[in-house]
């Protein structure tokens, strides 16, 4: 194994007619490593992967899968790519074995090690007992699992999860990041793209923070909460007119970011114990009713309103 | 190609698990055309195998346009075609058709030429037997062609009396030597149609063929289920070209095609009697059928966005051919503007591939075969290209 990065993606762009969906984008990640691309919905995240997975034209920039240029037409690097999309793409009338078996063909897998990726994987994905069963039948959890494992299947050098855990239970949620924790630990590399901070901050050895087709930082989450300083985060879960709670807010000395979204305001502010009851008769002031409060520490939320100058939520 | 060969196999499971496929491709088509046949058939004539209908004429004119078309009839009767018997008495002749001697009974009216001549409406009367629509609608065809020729003639005699090119007592010869000349040309349509009508086989064929319509559009249909459904992002991302997809999915509606016609041909040979002729030869007309509705229909298919509107067009462009290929109305004019348009779809092509085959000579389809596998190369192409658009992310 040499020190080359797995994935060296540079200066991707492209553009959906009038709309840039993907400006600029560069970032690398080294073998064993775990990349979370961070960004809120509609930053980027599944166009930066098509183009990494050589499923999407792009307009501007190169990728390079251990150093061999991906394209739309060249084959060879996908096979050292495992991409599990956003969506389900499994097909519900095979079974769990069957949608297995025909994705391992189209990578060449056959004979008795087609049989044994296909055990390995039903196994890993903890779906041996329901091996034969129509993936139709399955909860919304195990397809997700199906999903994931289809492309584990080949053994791939990076593995592409696509927002891997939206629509999920908490159960299965936690079983798939376990996995992904795991299959770090193997030495696999991953690209995890999520709107979910916690994942990004659990998972991730480096995090890239995109939005609007940029990424806006990148580093570690140490690196990334020391970009926005010593601040204290105020979050309030309200209803009434947030925006104008806002408005107010950043009139406010001392308030360095706010936001609102999903009936949360998020105050980035320097000292929370002075500024609390300022900032909850403000938001009350504008109509609201407050139905709770918290302070915390600063974290890779806080680093991502300061950077975007939005709440990282649903 | 054995990318292609995977998908395929994949498709072709899954489309056995969907009980839809068997029957529209097999359970329908037999399940009407053993209902046609009971209704239509009875005789059960073989394909291919010349049927002869007898006709009456009574001609009370005896001038220029009745001899004229006389003389059209003779040359049907000289192909072995049609029998014609001549009566003097008009209620002797309609008792015939009613018992049954003859089929179909041409009515001259006495005044036909003189009509003619002054540029009058004429009629020639066919009287028909209920219980044999196929002979009262080929006699129909052949006096509505003789009659719109005629029409045509008379109109350009008159001309040429205004003209004085000709005196107006040579109109009625005139109007009628040129009325009698395309009934002459027009007999290859109603020939390729008298080989086939009345028969289960014509029954079955046009109708596995329209059926075929149905079930090869399910390549590009589930082209764009797996777009849909999201798995064509896991085909485009494994290490297999593009075209590989494309070849996959034509080369599964061709197979099941295949397999749905053969299946077909098969069992309406068991279990209805019909005669499909010379094996060889419908093997080979049917693979290039296949190939051709195939191609038309994965075109077809691709236009539209989702697999519903994709169905919605599928549908539409399966019945208008069905219509105009003469699949549910074997008779009618096959020899006007609209009979003729019959031969800008596949199903015809087929149809009279078929009718061709029936003279015992495989040569003899290779026009028809020539033009399935030139629809197939035209419209498979422009499939290929409307399929780019659908392999993507
Ligand atoms: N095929 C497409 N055609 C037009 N616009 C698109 C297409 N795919 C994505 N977009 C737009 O590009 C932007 C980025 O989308 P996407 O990469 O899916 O974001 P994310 O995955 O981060 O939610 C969005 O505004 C989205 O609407
Ligand atoms: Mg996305």
């Amino acid at each position: 194994m040499t020190d080359r990065p797995v994935l060296e993606a540079t200066d991707l762009d492209k553009r959906f007619g009038d709309l840039h969906a993907v400006r600029g984008v560069s970032f690398h990640i080294d073998p064993g490593e775990t990349y979370g691309l961070l960004g809120p919905n509609g930053a980027g995240k599944t166009t930066t992967i098509a183009m990494v997975g050589g499923l999407l034209e792009r307009d501007g920039g190169q990728v390079l899968i251990e150093g061999e240029p991906m394209t739309v037409r060249t084959l060879d690097p996908r096979r050292k790519i495992g991409l599990v999309p956003q969506d389900l793409a499994i097909y519900p009338d095979l079974t769990a074995r069957e949608n297995l078996t025909f994705f391992a063909r189209l990578y060449e897998i056959s004979g008795q090690q087609l049989k044994d990726r296909v055990a390995k994987v039903l196994e890993v994905i903890g779906l041996t007992d329901r091996a034969d069963d129509r993936a139709g039948e399955f909860s919304g959890g195990m397809k997700r699992r199906l999903n994931i494992g289809i492309g584990l299947l080949h053994q791939p050098r990076l593995l592409i999860l696509d927002e891997p855990t939206v629509g999920v239970d908490p159960q299965s949620r936690n079983a798939i990041l376990e996995s992904v924790e795991a299959l770090s630990s193997d030495g696999i590399a991953v690209l995890y793209t999520t709107h979910y901070m916690e994942e990004a901050e659990r998972l991730a050895t480096r995090v890239g923070i995109i939005d609007q087709g940029e990424i806006k930082a990148e580093g570690t989450r140490r690196q990334l909460v020391q970009m926005v300083g010593e601040r204290d985060r105020i979050s309030i879960t309200a209803n009434g007119p947030l925006e104008s709670a806002v408005t107010d807010l950043r009139g406010m000395s001392g308030v360095e970011e706010a936001g609102a979204s999903d009936g949360q305001i998020t105050l980035l502010v320097r000292d929370a114990s002075e500024l609390l009851a300022k900032a909850l008769e403000t938001v009350t002031n504008t109509g609201a009713s407050v139905s709770s409060v918290a302070v915390e520490e600063p974290d890779l939320e806080a680093a991502f309103l300061h950077l975007t100058g939005k709440a990282l939520r649903d | 190609m054995r990318i292609a060969w995977i998908i395929a196999r994949k498709d072709l499971a899954l489309r056995s698990r969907d009980r839809s496929v068997f029957v529209i491709a097999f359970v329908a088509p037999l399940a009407l055309a053993f209902i046609f046949n009971l209704v239509f058939g009875g005789g059960g004539n073989d394909i291919g195998q010349s049927v002869q209908f007898d006709y009456g004429i009574v001609d009370r004119d005896d001038g220029p346009v009745s001899q004229a078309f006389t003389e059209v009839l003779e040359a049907i009767e000289a192909d072995g075609l049609i029998a014609v018997q001549p009566f003097d008495i008009e209620p002797d002749a309609r008792a015939a058709v009613e018992d049954g001697t003859i089929d179909s009974l041409f009515i001259l009216p006495s005044d036909l030429s003189a009509n003619i001549t002054t540029g009058l409406p004429a009629n020639i009367e066919v009287v028909g037997n209920v219980d044999t629509p196929t002979s009262a609608g080929v006699a129909a065809s052949i006096a509505e062609r003789f009659a719109s020729g005629l029409a045509a003639a008379t109109d350009a005699a008159l001309t040429a009396v205004e003209t004085g090119v000709i005196g107006p007592d040579e109109i009625a010869s005139a109007a009628a030597e040129a009325g009698a000349q395309p009934p002459v040309a027009a007999l290859v349509g109603i020939d390729a149609g008298i080989r086939l009508l009345d028969s289960a086989t014509f029954f079955v064929a046009g109708l596995s063929i329209f059926f075929m319509f149905f079930v090869a559009g399910l390549g590009v249909t589930s082209m764009l289920e797996e777009r849909r459904d999201g798995t064509m992002t896991r085909l485009i991302a494994a290490p297999i070209r593009r075209s590989s997809i494309i070849g996959g999915k034509a080369l599964s509606s061709v197979l099941i095609g295949l397999v749905a016609m053969v299946t077909l041909v098969v069992a309406s040979t068991l279990l209805m009697g019909a005669n499909w002729g010379d094996p060889a030869g419908v093997l080979l007309l049917i693979f290039a059928a296949v190939l051709a509705v195939v191609a038309l229909m994965s075109f077809v298919g691709g236009l539209a966005k989702t697999t519903e509107q994709s169905g919605n067009l599928q549908g539409i462009v399966a019945v208008t051919l069905g219509m105009l290929g003469g699949t549910f109305v074997p008779i009618g004019d096959p020899t006007s503007f609209l009979g003729q348009l019959r031969f800008l779809t596949p199903n015809a092509w087929f149809l009279r591939g078929l009718a061709d085959l029936g003279g015992g000579n495989i040569v003899d389809t290779l026009p028809a075969v020539g033009v399935l596998l030139l629809i197939a190369l035209g419209f498979g192409v422009a499939a290929v290209s409307v399929a780019r658009k659908v392999v993507s992310a």
